[in-house]
């Protein structure tokens, strides 16, 4: 009885909280869930897609019952065994990232409220309704307000709080409970995500529901290092704004450079296209050591943690400007503007200011009183050459690379005057600085690495956030019939392992009329390449979210937006209910768009948070071979897994003997791999005939362009009919198809797990 | 005795169990022909590596003839494999072999029953580390073994980190001939 009233009297709060007298839509069953409410739609998920955990120890170190070895079906002091423990980690992993992006959130809305006060409208342009597609499909809510986005993030804050409380020693003792803890995290992670970039669009008046987005300057040859620079770094762009807008009220905006490194570079392009994209995380060491900045200011999330010690080495100043990364430095924020530039100036004293404007204005000063009195030259071929010579071959630079190249060989070629294998080098450098740091002749790599450094720029085209609805009712149709191949989303960081492998993936599949979208630091990469013409990605397709576009959404948190067009397809084609109705969205987008994220690079925690969102929702993940690092995939069996669905039309379960999409989670070694992976996971069972004949092509094309000819083993799994079948491919299929003695079925009408597996929604609320 | 640390120092174990080093070629032969059931999972730095003049993939095919053990082809190897006229047994990227293998029902590449040894060859030393911990944690029906220059600790044997190409060569050459013999 107690029980039923605290239930009642949650739903009565929710409600409450969602404004459910508002009708806009029937409050769906799972309003601001918590994690026992889509826990059933995890396990279904995980039926299939089996976690697939490579700890990186043998050990676990969390807690002072231990360490416990956890070798050979030993569990460790509190009775955990190895898999659960891989799985506490990774829910931590999405927890870190989840937590970023909300709070990231969080302080912009704080700070956005507090400038334009908490009734600020949202409003996102002509072209966009469903403005909030996961805050309308997790909690039930449409915001109006930025008020109203606060209400999602407290959500998300209260529930970070519970899964966090759970990998607390002696608590959760299963790793599929952990895994839909991680799941839970990383949903929740796409609701921060979206509000965050809501509330900067809204607050900041960014451009939006507009493809067209300016083309910006791209590459540390863009800068003007004539002028005073000011690198701004990480991701919340509170700072780089204020950076802007003091600049422009007093008379700057010509006088003063202003670039910056990951995701602040494409935030603050978005509010100024003058800004510089300096380049992604990878680049951030190299540009700090070319003393190319005068003055760094550094926010949040993926800076350097030695920023303090790489500023004093190359002369540049420093401001830290958000309490997430404060060095230990002394906080100015009370000082007088005057006192702190002269200190700063004078002293070379770094500070954390953590009032923007007042940061701002302490920056430019600074950066224009220092600026003239610094030399900022590029190291000559033949300084490089002598500076080479220093090196003796003793290979300890090769020992600690984490992408496992020896940068000593290409420093001994350098010695040598050939500049050609550190040039290759340097597109494959993660820029971590671990060589240098390790090297007993103290060869300084990253200055001759200047000398491999391309000085030519690029153009990227500004983050433009939301896809519109107009876009969406114009694809909708294609993507879920499979007309248009597919959805390609390259996100995240710069780990990989090759430069130019981005560029390249980018470019295969825009030319294939795939609908291409990118965001943070792989959206930086793709831009650096240049064909024969002298002409970026950018300039060469269409910055449409349609076949054959190539569409920059912005930063890391603007990965929402891509998650968030998968719901609004959802919605506004399948004319599906968004409201609280999360498992049903997630169900429609797994079996029916064909959409598949890659993040070639990722390195950060909240890449493992977006990806295991995007999971949740159903759609597919590709990484990078660093990646395995991450400890866990979700992979599934093909011939062995459980493929059966419920043809919603007909009531019926059908076992489609069908992997699609094969896998959820899932590392490739090569490129290659990757391509022919992306074409594979594209494939959906509600794909048409013409649709899956299409997505065929893809396949067995490519599989044939880098997988050295022949068909794909696995092909006879995916073709259902003879009409299936590529015409180009027919032919040659049907004898192979043949020769295995392969049987046509018939293609499920309207498949849904739902039905499968005990769940409130009922099959109807799919139709 | 003090712990080997690999070359790649990421992949430094931490932890108690770690892989069994060995130098002699012929002790890796004889591991080998003990097995019932080995398989050679071959990664892509075979496509572009080479000894001494001569292709690395070739040492692999050397070894698996010698001592008829079917070949897995991961990454893009295929490409090269076909090139040289040779088809391998099974295509699977190092994950999807590693999770059929995690599986002790799963019937193997040439479905006989799984494979109770699988050498590793010519994936990246990082990714290879993830692989064998895999393995090494989840499929205890199975041995695991490396072919590449670096000492490799969540394997269960695998070679010293070799300074020298030449050393190596002679190593896979050894290798090829006690199997043959
Ligand atoms: S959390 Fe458990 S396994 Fe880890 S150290 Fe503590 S007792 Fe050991
Ligand atoms: S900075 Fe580049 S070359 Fe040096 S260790 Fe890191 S990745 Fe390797
Ligand atoms: S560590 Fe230094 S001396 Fe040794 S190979 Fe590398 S660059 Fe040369």
């Amino acid at each position: 009885m107690a029980e039923l009233k605290e239930i009642r009297k949650r739903l009565e709060e929710i409600e409450k909280l969602i404004k459910a007298e508002i009708a806009w839509e029937p409050v769906g069953p799972t309003p601001m869930p918590e994690v026992p409410a889509l826990r059933n739609w995890d396990m279904r998920l995980l039926k299939t897609y089996a976690p697939w955990y490579a700890p990186f120890c043998d050990l676990c170190c969390l807690c002072t019952f231990g360490k416990c070895d956890l070798t050979e079906d030993r569990r460790g002091a509190c009775g955990i065994d190895i898999a659960t423990q891989q799985a506490r980690m990774v829910l931590l992993a999405c927890l870190i990232g989840c937590s970023c992006h909300t709070a990231h959130g969080a302080h912009i809305l704080e700070y956005l409220i507090e400038k334009h006060g908490p009734d600020k409208k949202i409003d996102l342009g002509r072209g966009i309704e469903v403005e909030a597609p996961h805050i309308r499909t997790v909690i039930g809510l449409k915001p109006e307000t930025l008020s109203d986005l606060k209400i999602a993030i407290e959500y998300v804050y209260k529930e970070i709080t519970h899964l966090l409380d759970s990998v607390h020693t002696g608590q959760e003792g299963s790793y599929l409970d952990y895994e839909s803890k991680a799941l839970h995290a990383g949903m929740l992670d796409h609701v921060g995500m979206e509000a965050a970039d809501i509330a900067q669009i809204v607050g900041f008046n960014y451009p939006t529901s507009v493809a067209e987005t300016p083309l910006v300057g791209l590459g540390w040859g863009a800068i003007d290092k004539t002028k005073p620079v000011i690198l701004v770094v990480g991701h919340n762009p509170v700072t780089s704004t204020a950076l802007i807008d003091y600049l422009r009220a007093n008379n700057l905006y010509d006088k003063v450079e202003v670039g910056g490194i990951c995701c602040t570079a494409l935030e603050t392009t978005r509010y100024s296209d003058r800004a510089k994209v300096v380049g992604p995380l990878s680049r951030q060491l190299f540009f700090l050591r070319t003393g190319i900045p005068d003055v760094i200011m550094t926010d949040e999330q993926c800076i350097r943690t030695d920023m303090p010690i790489e500023a004093s080495k190359a002369g540049s100043a420093l401001i830290a400007t958000l309490d997430k990364a404060m060095y230990g430095l002394p906080d100015a924020t009370e000082m007088a503007t005057e006192e702190i530039v002269k200190q700063m100036v004078g002293e070379k004293k770094h500070f954390a200011i953590l009032e923007p404007a007042k940061a701002a204005e302490v920056a430019v000063k600074v950066a224009m009183e220092i600026a003239p009195q610094r030399k900022k030259e590029w190291l000559s071929e033949e300084e490089a050459k002598g500076l080479a010579e220093r090196c003796n071959d003793c290979g300890m630079c090769e020992r600690v690379c984490p992408n496992l190249f020896s940068i000593g060989d290409g420093i001994i070629e350098v010695a040598k005057g050939n500049f050609d294998l550190i040039r290759e080098q340097f597109r494959r450098c993660i820029g971590c600085g671990k060589c240098e740091e390790e090297c007993p002749r103290e060869v300084p790599i990253f200055k001759i690495m200047q000398t491999a450094a391309s000085k030519e720029s690029w153009k990227i085209r500004a983050g433009r956030g939301p896809i519109m609805d107009t876009e969406i009712r114009n694809v909708g149709a294609s993507i879920t019939l499979g007309t248009i191949p597919g959805v390609v989303a390259f996100v995240g960081c710069s780990n990989y392992p090759d430069i130019e492998d981005l560029a390249e993936m980018v470019e295969e599949f825009a030319k294939r009329k795939y609908i291409v979208v990118v965001s943070g630091c792989a959206a930086m990469v793709a831009g650096m390449k240049k064909d024969a013409d002298g002409k970026t990605i950018y300039e060469k397709y269409p910055p449409d979210f349609d076949g054959g576009g190539i569409v920059n959404v912005g930063s890391c948190v603007a990965n929402s937006h891509i998650t968030g067009a998968a719901i609004k397809v959802v919605n506004i084609f399948a004319k599906l209910p968004l409201r609280g109705n999360y498992e049903v969205v997630a169900d429609h987008t797994l079996n029916r768009l064909g959409a598949c994220g890659v993040a070639w690079g990722a390195y950060s925690q909240k890449a493992a948070a977006i990806g295991t969102g995007c999971n949740r929702l159903g759609i597919p993940v590709i990484l990078g071979p660093h990646s395995s690092k991450y400890r866990r995939l979700y992979l599934s069996r093909k011939e062995e897994g459980d493929w059966r669905v419920m043809d919603a039309r007909t009531k019926e379960v059908v076992d489609t003997g069908e992997p699609a999409p094969e896998h959820l989670t899932y590392v490739c070694e090569t490129k290659e791999k990757a391509m022919v992976m992306i074409a594979k996971l594209c494939i959906r069972r509600n794909d048409t005939p013409q649709g899956r004949a299409i997505k065929l092509n893809h396949y067995i094309s490519l599989y044939k362009k880098y997988m050295g000819g022949g068909l794909p083993e696995d092909l006879h799994l995916f073709v259902r009919r003879d009409a299936d079948l590529p015409i180009v491919y027919k032919k040659e299929a049907r004898v192979y198809l043949q020769e295995i003695g392969w049987k046509p079925k018939e293609p499920v009408g309207l498949p849904t797990l739902i039905g499968t597996y005990p769940s409130k929604v009922s099959v109807d609320s799919v139709i | 005795m003090s712990a080997t640390v690999p070359f790649h120092r990421v992949n430094v174990l931490t932890g108690i169990k770690s892989a069994r080093m060995i130098e002699d070629a012929g002790e890796y032969a004889k591991l080998i022909k003990r097995a019932k059931r080995p398989l050679l999972v071959l990664g892509p730095l075979l496509v572009k590596g080479s000894l001494n003049g001569r292709f690395l993939i070739e040492y692999a095919f050397e070894i698996a003839k010698s001592a008829s053990i079917p070949i897995c082809a991961t990454g893009h190897v295929k490409v090269k494999m076909m090139e040289a006229g040779v088809k391998p047994d099974s295509e699977y990227d190092v994950v999807e072999i590693i999770n059929a293998l995690k599986d002790p029902d799963w019937m193997g590449v040439k479905k006989e029953g799984n494979h109770d040894l699988v050498i590793f060859f010519g994936i990246r030393s990082d990714f290879a580390e993830q692989g064998l911990s895999v393995l090494k944690h989840f499929a205890p029906h199975l041995k695991t073994m490396t072919l590449c220059k670096f000492y490799f600790p969540h394997a269960n044997y695998s070679l010293p980190n070799i300074k020298k190409d030449e050393q190596w060569k002679e190593f896979l050459e050894a290798l090829i001939s006690n199997l043959r013999g």
